[in-house]
């Protein structure tokens, strides 16, 4: 049963990498990773339609908005 | 208290902090708007583990509960003392689930209000959009 405490540390690990990571891209990736880790987690502390909505929301829905924003503040740059 | 639940709650403890000091301290706009989530999962994962019982029953599945079941077989279902004993607490998980919905719909409103002051200021540094009021 030590799986649940590594998705733990997983999660708050991608959190503070998703805030200190520069590019933008990168730390939406990392987002949807600590997000998706955080309805593993409500899956093991008997939550299960919580996970599920979790799961949806976070890995598809949220990596979308972000996408989607950071595509049209950053379109007439030039990187 | 169990020794997982303590973990969820330094784990929550972690995430909140970490998005209050993105929300303080990082220039970019967009990084606000990460640490804003990240303190709603915090308080989500709070919450969840609260309701946590160790060993218990997920509370919406009754066991050895079927469909087809006819009043001759339901001496084998749970009685509802013992499920209600063993099954976890379940108000903060409805408590939860409307939260996550409302975090995403006010997550798209702050990506909205972002895009329309890059589309104002043509920049995502905070510093920058103050300077330029003055």
């Amino acid at each position: 049963m030590m799986f649940d405490y590594i998705l733990l540390f997983a999660v708050a690990l991608s959190a503070l990498m998703a805030i200190i990571q520069e590019n933008l891209y990168k730390s939406i990736i990392i987002l949807t990773f600590e997000s998706f880790s955080l309805a593993a987690i409500f899956h093991f502390l008997l939550a299960t339609d919580v996970a599920a909505v979790q799961a949806i929301l976070g890995a598809a829905l949220l990596p979308g908005l972000f996408i989607v924003a950071l595509y049209k503040t950053t379109k007439g740059r030039d990187e | 208290m169990e020794p997982f639940q303590v973990a969820s709650f330094m784990t929550a403890g972690v995430l909140i902090v970490t998005g209050l000091w993105a929300l303080l301290m990082m220039d970019n706009i967009l990084k606000k708007i990460i640490g804003a989530n990240l303190i709603g999962d915090g308080a989500n994962l709070v919450l969840i583990s609260i309701g946590y019982r160790p060993g218990g029953f997920i509370p919406e599945v009754m066991h050895h509960f079927h469909a087809t079941a006819t009043p001759s077989n339901y001496s084998h279902l749970l009685q509802f003392e013992e499920f209600a004993s063993n099954a976890s607490y379940s108000l903060p998980f409805a408590l939860v689930l409307t939260n996550i919905v409302i975090g995403a719909s006010t997550l798209s409103v702050m990506l909205a209000l972002a895009v329309v002051l890059y589309k104002k200021y043509h920049t995502l540094s905070v510093q920058k959009m103050f300077e330029g009021d003055e």
